[in-house]
């Protein structure tokens, strides 16, 4: 019964793996595309949903305990917050473009 | 005053209150640290390039292909560590560690085509000072290396001299290869965001 148990959670893991393979595929099939700002609108989401595949079978979020997901939603309320803050600040600081740096 | 010294309870099934065991605990929130580090990192690659008025067309200057197979080659030794775990809860130590040489194998695999990459890029005159996105690549990369080489070492010694733990306390030993499973899945997860980052935006 176990043995069965674990074949199937086998064959599983095997289907998320080319799942996710079958993704970065996609991402890279994008990029050839030279689609410049839509690229960008469209790799990240799907690498989002490829690093949420992952951490949801691979490392269980689908099973972990409450503790869990409320630990990973701070973490991410306080990370979301910390990335846009200063986004919002570069994005509304009035700047002239001698003041931009060029690399 | 007596004073009286706190023991966090060491125990192998999961607590009542958080429904997890301690070593799970602990590596989730450590995890958490590392999701803040290496936010700050990408939060710094975002603010840096909206506020760049040029930026290189990263593809151009990357291996696609290398970073694309140490992608695969990330995910393989992901599913060889699942492997390994279900292995060694089934009592099958030599296929538990087969699988785990194996996760190690890949590791080192994904080291030397990244060292590949940093030679090819160092051999075009590419160095941190050079610009601003080479500057943040080597950082961001270089610290995700120190992640590979940290889970090499805990997964070496979990495949080799740590095998004494599991006579002492099973359930303990096959918790502990859990934990350094969790973190391996983020080291992946990382290089999935890293891979699309850096590489192709």
């Amino acid at each position: 019964m176990e043995h069965d148990s674990h074949q199937d959670e086998f064959k599983r893991d095997i289907l998320i793996y080319f799942c996710i393979i079958a993704l970065l595929g996609v991402i890279i099939f994008i990029n050839h595309l030279h689609l410049k700002t839509l690229g960008i609108f469209l790799i990240v989401p799907v690498a989002c949903i490829e690093a949420g595949i992952l951490g949801y079978y691979f490392m269980h979020l689908m099973t972990k305990k409450k503790t869990v997901h409320l630990l990973l939603l701070l973490t991410v309320i306080v990370f979301l917050s910390l990335l846009f803050w200063p986004a919002w600040d570069v994005a509304y600081s009035p700047r002239t473009p001698s003041e931009f740096t060029i690399y | 005053m007596s004073q009286e010294t706190e023991f966090i309870p060491y125990i192998v099934e999961p607590r009542e209150d958080t429904g997890l065991y301690n070593a799970k605990l602990g590596i989730w929130l450590f995890l958490a640290s590392e999701v803040m580090l290496f936010g700050s990192l990408f939060s710094a690659y975002i603010l840096l390039r909206v506020g760049s008025f040029t930026w290189p067309v990263q593809s151009e200057i990357q291996n696609v292909p290398i970073g694309a197979i140490n992608s695969i080659v990330l995910l393989s030794s992901s599913i060889f560590f699942i492997r390994a775990w279900v292995a060694l809860k089934a009592d099958d130590v030599a296929k538990y560690k087969r699988f785990m040489y194996l996760v190690i194998l890949f590791a080192f695999i994904f080291l030397i085509l990244k060292g590949v990459e940093y030679y090819q890029h160092f051999s075009h005159g590419e160095f941190p000072k050079t610009s601003v996105f080479l500057a943040i690549y080597f950082l961001m990369t270089g610290l995700h290396a120190l992640h590979i080489i940290g889970g090499i070492l805990v997964n070496s010694y979990y495949a080799g001299p740590g095998m004494y733990l599991r006579a002492q306390n099973k359930q303990w030993f096959i918790n502990r290869v859990e934990v350094a499973g969790l973190y391996w899945h983020f080291v992946d997860l990382v290089w999935i965001f890293l891979f699309s980052t850096l590489y192709l935006l």
